[in-house]
């Protein structure tokens, strides 16, 4: 008993020793806290009180309207829908691609492996733009962006492509860590690879298969430059982009209030995943980085 | 093993095939095209003139080309130590043995999950406001007129405003990584180091900092590839026509792919564009082996 309270007295010490590092998170927190609690506070107010400062008066009330407002008045619902199915078709797809992928580079040794290994390393730090031109080039010579439907293709097909080398490369240890003993079983039981692969090493690799899917969910989601090269039309726009267009148009239309209603609209998707899913994110990047 | 041939082959090409027509070949292509004039982005090969490195030339004779780079340095030197100066003390912090330690990191790296657009929106339409903004109210409240009265959005502190928020954004990602990196250390060097006698602070400059080298080469390497990507965020902070405050060089090149408003300043040009694409690609490279060169962490066992 005795030396349970000793410790618990050196620990209250401690945590005081700890006082100016609490101050410092504490000061951090409660700004990030009082910029989203005023936007979601101005997104229910009106544009009136947001420049007279008194948006927490609410003197006419909260307003919701300010919300429907943004979603049909300012199309916000379309850039929702394209930035859902974006997100969505290419989170899939990148899955069936690198998952398969990045199993027989870590398994298996073939005309071009290495080189594809360290290409896939390379191109993580190319600058985007150094890819754009000659695809801007062909993809419009080609006139891929008149069509609504070859114009969506084209996006979902970038959205992938840029996101290939990550996935592959952040899936790899996932696989690796799989045993080789399940594949051998399989064989001598007179199961073909691909299946062996899909049915048991496929669902073993769940944890990384998670975690990339939802960091690329998060980043087709906000994803801003390609679109702005590659969307042609303003039914296609995803949120980010369409988010844009309404702060340049603001200073015509001045809905400050409607303003906030969007950026709350286009924040809450990520940040809802965040809430739930945070440990795979956190978990992600730390146990992911070698040293 | 005729059945593995099959499955590597099926496995394997489809994403070779993608990563190859848009990774491989357009970065070889823009590589090609820098030395080049192409007027306009669609022009067939046949009206390509070669001129060399003449786009290279004109573009560092071009002044607001070179601000664009001036920008990009002081955001990546300066916004280098911040980021990486603050995200480690934070990680320090949460490693100190603080209490809801998943809290406050959640909260720190939230702000990477957000849009940027979102992000930006938020800082220069609240935080930066002069009449009803966050930092203005805050500095009347407690009695700074100077401070409040500061136009955090006019030419003369645009690039301030722009640094600061861009860093608070980012701080959290790079804190992750830091903690990662000390979570990977013995506690047993920590404990062998107190009874030594040394302090908390001492333990943070003579265990911690030195073991953390390859973490810290990880960090700047990938600060240097997010600075050359620099985009967004000068977009947000100067929309319609580029300041010469805040651009970069991937403003620059959008304007001299597609023209801009201020088409005085820059004339449309296929060829210069790739040019700045190859810079910033360099400027990724020389990065990637100053740090690797200056830092060394291959004798330390962790």
């Amino acid at each position: 008993m005795a030396k349970k309270k000793s410790s618990q007295g050196l620990n209250m010490r401690g945590q005081l020793k700890l006082a100016p590092g609490y101050l410092v998170l504490a000061t951090w927190v409660s700004f990030t806290f009082v910029v989203l609690f005023w936007v979601v506070g101005a997104s229910l107010s009106t544009t009136g009180d947001i420049f007279r400062g008194t948006i927490f008066d609410f003197s006419t009330g909260l307003h919701f309207e300010n919300y429907s407002r943004a979603w049909i008045g300012s199309n916000v619902s379309v850039y929702f829908a394209n930035s859902l199915v974006y997100a969505v078709i290419s989170c899939t797809l990148l899955i069936v691609l690198c998952a398969p992928f990045a199993y027989v580079l870590v398994r298996h040794r073939f005309p071009g492996s290495t080189l594809l290994k360290t290409g896939l390393a390379a191109a993580s730090g190319v600058p985007i733009i150094m890819v754009i031109i000659p695809l801007y080039m062909i993809i419009a010579r080609a006139g891929l962006l008149k069509d609504e439907m070859t114009n969506r293709i084209v996006l979902i097909t970038l959205f992938v492509g840029t996101k290939v080398p990550y996935t592959t490369i952040f899936l790899q240890p996932y696989f690796d860590s799989v045993s080789r003993a399940y594949e051998e079983a399989a064989s001598i039981d007179g199961c073909h690879p691909i299946r062996a692969f899909w049915q048991i090493v496929f669902p073993m690799a769940q944890g990384g298969l998670i975690t990339v899917t939802i960091f690329n969910f998060i980043n087709i989601w906000n994803e801003y430059f390609l679109s702005l090269l590659f969307v042609n039309s303003e039914k296609l726009r995803p949120v980010a982009l369409g988010l844009f267009s309404m702060i340049n148009g603001m200073q015509f239309s001045g809905d400050w209030s409607g303003l906030f209603a969007s950026v709350m609209i286009v924040f809450a998707p990520t940040f809802l995943i965040y809430i739930f899913l945070s440990k795979y994110i956190i978990g992600g990047l730390t146990g992911g980085v070698k040293g | 093993m005729k059945r593995n041939k099959t499955m590597i082959a099926a496995f394997a090409l489809p994403a070779s095939i993608l990563f190859v027509a848009i990774f491989v070949y357009p970065v070889i292509r823009t590589v090609f095209m820098s030395f080049f004039s192409i007027q306009e982005i669609t022009d067939s090969f046949s009206s390509w003139v070669f001129n060399g490195i003449d786009n290279y030339k004109s573009l560092m004779g071009n002044a607001l080309y070179r601000t664009s780079w001036i920008n990009l340095l002081k955001i990546f030197f300066l916004g280098g130590v911040i980021t990486l100066g603050v995200s480690l003390l934070m990680a320090a912090i949460l490693k100190s043995g603080v209490k809801l330690k998943g809290f406050w990191q959640a909260v720190i790296y939230m702000p990477n999950i957000i849009s940027a657009v979102a992000m930006a929106t938020m800082w220069i339409q609240y935080v930066f406001n002069s009449t009803y903004g966050f930092l203005h109210n805050f500095f009347k409240a407690i009695g700074l007129e100077s401070l409040a009265n500061i136009q955090w959005l006019s030419p003369d502190m645009k690039f301030t405003a722009l640094l600061v928020s861009y860093c608070f954004g980012t701080i959290g990602h790079y804190m992750l990584i830091w903690l990662s990196g000390m979570e990977r250390i013995s506690p047993d060097i920590y404990e062998a180091s107190s009874i030594d006698g040394a302090s908390k602070v001492q333990q943070f400059f003579y265990v911690t900092m030195p073991l953390l080298r390859g973490i810290f080469k990880t960090n700047l390497t990938m600060w240097a590839i997010s600075c050359s990507g620099f985009f967004i965020w000068s977009k947000l902070f100067s929309p319609i026509t580029a300041d010469t405050s805040t651009i970069v060089p991937m403003i620059y090149m959008y304007e001299k792919l597609f023209g801009a408003a201020n088409t005085d300043s820059v004339t449309r040009d296929a060829g210069s564009a790739a040019a700045i694409g190859v810079m910033l690609c360099i400027f990724v490279v020389v990065m990637f082996f100053v740090v690797n060169k200056t830092i060394k962490d291959d004798d330390i066992e962790m």
